[in-house]
């Protein structure tokens, strides 16, 4: 027995020898190794284990070190390059902001500004040629002659022109908004090109900038790569506020002041680093923690813990961009076409507006969304585009008279209305419907969609509730997407337009092209010539036109209600106390004017 | 033996080519797929999604498309600009010449992708692995040796409650009191950081990169310190009634060489062939871990491209695994032969 015991001895000695190692590691490291402690543990420790900022903030040479700013931003995953256009994640607009410049970009008020151009063209200042008779335009762009490269070439017309080639090549390019639209890209001197239009393109200011697009170094990228893949898009030679050091793929990308940046005396921090951190509460307590000092896209549940704490901000963007919403099928369930095969029971427009009657959507709002959401009611509730459309009031009572006269009636007294003398059903046919939200958003989403079940089945309307991957609702038609095969009668999830022109967004969600399997996402299958022409005529660049033209299509959604928008979503970042000049924005992500931040 | 392990690795490459068409169809046959998973905007303008299915390669018909990434497309014409005509030749390879194709969403070889984060993860998931044997041998065999005893009831406890217990639940539990309650007395600072390898701009230390380590790992071995430890005393067990250890007493060898010669050494045997079935961990990592302490590694990249429906990445990722899978296996029956010499394969 006594080799029992040493045996046991043994292993309790390394279970002990473990422990103690923990232990120690608890322990400060100066305790444990003294002449390390000098060495290397000192630099770190005043930051603590994880952070950069401060640990940045005393190395070995203290007066450097007090010198330098740096901060640390969180996001969950890679930003899958520098190249915003391909994966418009958000997350590649986030650092592409930092290091790159476009031809203009937008405030968080949708001003738009110029960034590489020295102004804005217009008819005004005889930057744009309308051709009224052709309909056609050309727009004149004047580059800064003071932005450089990192290895000091200047930016001329000459990289705009290598741009455009690249993201039109049919083989190995990509896709920006008023693509077709244009002509011809012309180079008049190394600082000046024109671009021809073969329309009257409304979008032209931001077509080559934004959140978006940006202007890739001729003599650094390589054309054969193509524009998709090119190394420069993940080790990009910036003419931005910062300069990309390194990219630890899954850990941190860190970044380093540009000396040479083209606004004197800007940027005032000196170093960025980026932290992949995948976990959001684990994001949460790194921001309470310090660690942290931009949490970026921080959620409504998040938002309301930070809220308060005396070392956390949280910025809301002025105008929200995300609206949730709740999409009809006009079309009965598989088929394509509402005119030949209308659905049962939502191709009765008074069925819709009595639905939309039926939700109280502040309620929802306000306690699911903790207060970090608006009502919104039409398509245009942002600026440069408001429209007044009076808000749907919340009846119940109404709603239900309404269904009455559409020939809905619950006469078997089972809670769920039937067709007697409805529209497009048979008699007798059941008012239940599957109503279907995506998985990603989380909770949130997934508890509106209950509420909104619960408020329709008051008025007997019943919904059997689904929750997919946004990646088999949005799929197209080969892959199995719901909606583009028409497969659902009522989704809910959150949309919005990027930029300051809805133009296109409007046509991808409610013209008829766009009501074609894989052809747009006009889901509905709404048909409306009278909103098809006013589509084709919102290509002006008379605003005052725009504006009405705008107006009228919210008028017509407002009667026809292919869809109810409902409420905004968050759009905010969560930002620490020492930090000045965030601003989140509606327009493109919260990097927008990084170069603006001071560290207090 | 030589002859057995060539039949048993020509199998492998059989079973590696069935696996891989099963694992390519479902795959691609799971709904949804990756253009929707594009992006903030939810949905894509039409003209970008057909340059995109160009671009991936989606826009042929399924058995093409794994051809295509079986053997390649550059024996063959294509059609890369779109225009409907097939007037080039393809630009890959194939798996067979070692080319897994690109990401869709970094657009950057999978191999390459791979290689970044098997590192990572090789290094975490072999530490956990260490420190779980390191821990669950000794008390494993302790607890087999005093059987019943209050150790013996305290181990087997820790071992179901260590198995119950979700890795998630456990790492949220450790990064709330080590990294947000816990601070270090001296500097003030939470005692342990809450994620990543290592302190940014410090160089390399290596009391740093086991800071970092403590918690992923804690979190990593706890469920297999319980398993190893639990499998190791039941294995002890058999063996310490066995005639040959009363034979050893009775010949008048001192207990410690009875112990360690006789009896450990032969409870460990069924040990190291459950270790070699454990290997493939080791490559594809734990996907809770390496999400909550931000460990740049193996399991983050597959839960990444299946929820991007990233085909190539996740068909690297499954066809390595699969790989590892199978020669673990291998490796384990002839550690088997080699450790008991009664096992003979012919």
């Amino acid at each position: 027995m006594n080799h029992t015991r040493s045996l046991l001895a043994l292993s309790l000695g390394c279970v002990s020898a473990l422990l103690l190692a923990g232990v120690l590691s608890c322990a400060p490291a100066g305790q444990t190794e003294p002449a390390e402690a000098t060495a290397t543990n000192a630099a770190p420790s005043p930051s603590g284990p994880t952070q950069e900022p401060r640990a940045e903030a005393s190395p070995a040479k203290p007066t450097e070190a007090l010198q330098e700013k740096s901060i640390v931003m969180i996001i969950p995953e890679d930003p899958p390059s520098f190249n915003a256009i391909l994966e418009d994640t958000g997350y590649d607009a986030l650092v592409m902001q930092m290091t790159m410049l476009g031809l203009t970009d937008v405030d968080p008020q949708g001003t738009i500004f110029p960034e590489l151009a020295i102004e804005l063209p217009t008819v005004e200042n005889g930057g744009v040629k309308l051709d009224e008779e052709a309909g056609t335009m050309q727009v004149t762009w004047k580059l800064r002659r003071d932005v450089e490269w990192q290895d000091g070439k200047p930016v001329t017309a000459g990289d705009v022109l290598f741009t455009w080639n690249a993201i039109t090549d049919p083989e190995r390019g990509s896709w920006i908004q008023g693509i077709d639209y244009v002509d011809s890209v012309e180079k008049v001197d190394d600082y000046t090109f024109t671009i021809s239009y073969t329309t009257i393109y409304p979008g032209y200011l931001t077509q080559l900038g934004g959140e978006q697009v940006v202007i890739w170094p001729a003599h650094y990228c390589d054309a054969e790569q193509g524009f998709a893949a090119w190394d420069c898009g993940r080790t990009p030679l910036s003419d931005g506020p910062f300069h990309l050091e390194e990219w630890q793929v899954g850990d941190h990308l860190s970044f380093v002041r540009n000396p040479n940046y083209y606004q004197a005396g800007k940027p005032a921090i000196d170093r960025v680093i980026v932290r992949i951190v995948p976990d959001a509460s684990v994001r949460k307590t790194m921001m309470l923690n310090g660690d942290g000092d931009v949490d970026m896209w921080t959620t409504e549940p998040v938002a309301r813990d930070l809220e308060g704490k005396p070392n956390v901000r949280v910025s809301q963007a002025p105008s929200p961009r995300w609206v949730l919403r709740l999409f009809f099928n006009l079309a009965a369930k598989g088929s394509l076409d509402a005119a030949a095969n209308p659905h049962p029971i939502l191709a009765d427009v008074r069925v819709r507006q009595a639905m939309r009657m039926a939700i109280d959507v502040d309620t929802i709002s306000k306690q699911i969304f903790y207060g970090y959401s608006e009502p919104i009611w039409t398509e245009f509730f942002r600026p440069p585009y408001v429209c007044e459309v009076p808000r749907p009031k919340y009846d119940p009572a109404a709603a239900a008279a309404l269904l009455e006269t559409a020939g809905w009636i619950d006469r078997d007294g089972d809670g769920i209305r039937e067709c007697h003398g409805c529209l497009n059903a048979e008699e007798g046919y059941p008012m239940q419907m599957e109503l279907i939200t995506y998985a990603e958003y989380g909770e949130p989403l997934e508890l509106s969609q209950q509420l909104i079940a619960e408020m329709l089945g008051a008025i007997g309307v019943k919904f059997d509730l689904t929750v997919v991957e946004g990646t088999v609702l949005w799929a197209d038609t080969e892959s199995g997407g719901i909606e583009q095969r028409g497969e659902f009668d009522v989704d809910l999830w959150d949309d919005g337009y990027s930029g300051t022109d809805p133009t296109d967004f409007i046509w991808e969600l409610y013209s008829t092209e766009a009501a074609q399997p894989d052809g747009g996402w006009n889901i509905s299958r709404w048909i409306n010539e009278e909103f098809d022409g006013l589509i084709d005529e919102a290509y002006t660049l008379d605003e005052t036109r725009r504006k009405e033209i705008f107006c009228q299509m919210a008028g017509i959604l407002d009667e026809q209600v292919p869809s109810i928008l409902l409420f905004s979503t968050i759009n905010a970042d969560a930002y620490s106390a020492r930090l000045e000049g965030v601003q989140s924005t509606t327009f493109g992500v919260v990097t927008w004017n990084i170069a603006d931040w001071k560290l207090k | 033996m030589t002859a057995y392990i060539a039949r048993r690795l020509l199998q492998t490459a059989g079973l590696l080519f069935l696996l891989s068409v099963v694992l390519f169809a479902l795959v691609n046959l799971a709904p949804g797929g990756p253009l929707a998973g594009q992006g903030r905007s939810k949905h894509l303008a039409p003209e970008k999604a057909a340059i995109l299915k160009r671009q991936f390669g989606l826009d042929r018909p399924g058995p093409v498309q794994y051809a295509i990434w079986l053997v390649g497309n550059d024996w063959m014409r294509v059609d890369p600009d779109g225009d409907g005509i097939a007037d080039a030749y393809g630009t890959r390879k194939g798996i067979l010449r070692g080319d897994f194709g690109f990401s869709f969403r970094t657009r950057e070889p999978v191999l390459k992708e791979i290689g970044q984060r098997l590192p990572n993860t090789i290094t975490l998931m072999a530490i956990t692995m260490l420190v779980s044997l390191a821990i669950a041998i000794p008390i494993g065999a302790a607890s087999a040796l005093r059987q019943y005893s209050a150790f013996d009831i305290a181990v087997t406890t820790f071992s179901f409650a260590g198995q119950a217990i979700p890795q998630f639940f456990l790492g949220l539990l450790l990064i709330l009191v080590f990294y947000a309650w816990l601070k270090n007395p001296v500097t003030g600072e939470a005692l342990l950081p809450a994620g990543g390898m290592y302190t940014l701009g410090i160089g390399f230390s290596l009391w740093d990169r086991i800071k970092h380590l403590i918690l992923p790992v804690a979190a990593g071995a706890l469920g297999w310190i319980a398993w190893y430890s639990r499998f190791l005393r039941s294995s002890m067990l058999d063996v310490i009634h066995q005639d040959y250890l009363r034979t050893a007493r009775a010949k008048g060898l001192p207990e410690r060489w009875v112990l360690y010669r006789h009896a450990l050494r032969n409870a460990v045997i069924p040990l190291v062939t459950l270790l070699a079935l454990d290997l493939p961990y080791v490559i594809s990592g734990a996907v809770f871990v390496e999400m909550l302490f931000a460990w740049p590694g193996m399991g983050r990249l597959f839960y990444q491209a299946a929820e991007q429906r990233d085909y190539p990445v996740l068909m690297g990722i499954l066809i390595i695994g699969a790989g590892a899978i199978i020669l673990s296996n291998l490796l384990a029956d002839i550690l088997y032969a080699y450790l008991d010499p009664r096992v003979r394969y012919e």
